[in-house]
């Protein structure tokens, strides 16, 4: 029975890896935007799927960036910093503030994200979930609260339409 | 169908599978040799390690778990 309910509960988080974690996101995203903490964090991904055909063989590829997302609430600014799964760095920061921004709405297809468009050229997709097993391609981190408050500032104050 | 000719349907199968594969590798390649060739003059993106004193904290709070 013991055996039993276990199998089917799936697998359990570890998380004293995810806290440690969310403190290394947290230092790598204070040493790179100035006043920090003002900002929320939580962990996101950004999806690349492209089509490849090379004559014999055709089919796609996905590439993951992933992304400590850092939000201020006050000031109505999104800040996505890259990294890595294992956080041993990351990239610049890249701000987009609700008044700059050209527009930004939750997507439902194909896949539940995030969009900003920062201008009408380009756009981000951020993908977000509250937890995620595989390591060797995302963050370790356990955060179904942070997912909800995100959700929360996106919806109400952060998106355009 | 004899089992000799379901081998040989398998074998076929194996050979189309392995050539694909091949096939896409050297084409990565080579698409990926270009790319750097032409991208060699770019800088490549600031990149910030983590602080030590983060990871230190992260190895001390694991020791005493």
């Amino acid at each position: 029975m013991g055996l039993f309910s276990k199998l089917f509960q799936g697998p359990e988080i570890d998380q004293a890896k995810s806290d440690a974690n969310r403190k290394k996101m947290r230092a790598l995203f204070n040493q790179v935007v100035e006043n920090g903490d003002a900002y929320q964090l939580i962990f996101g991904f950004t999806e690349d799927v492209s089509r490849f055909n090379y004559g014999l063989v055709r089919g796609s590829k996905s590439k993951i960036g992933n992304l400590i997302v850092g939000w201020d609430e006050a000031a109505e600014t999104i800040v996505a910093v890259p990294t890595v799964p294992d956080l041993s760095g990351c990239g610049d920061p890249v701000y987009y503030r609700r008044s700059e921004i050209h527009k930004a709405y939750r997507n439902k297809y194909p896949t539940d994200a995030f969009i900003i468009y920062p201008d009408r050229k380009g756009y981000i997709g951020i993908n977000a979930y509250d937890w995620l097993e595989d390591e060797s391609l995302y963050v370790y981190v356990s955060q179904e609260e942070e997912l909800k408050a995100f959700t929360e500032f996106f919806m109400t104050k952060f998106k355009t339409k | 169908m004899s089992w000799g000719q379901i081998g040989a349907v398998l074998i076929a199968l194996v050979v189309v599978f392995i050539v694909g594969h091949l096939w896409f590798h050297i084409v990565e390649g080579v698409l990926g040799g270009l790319k750097r060739l032409f991208s060699r003059k770019k800088e490549p993106p600031a990149w910030h390690p983590l602080p030590p004193d983060a990871d230190n904290a992260d190895k001390e709070e694991t020791k005493h778990v």
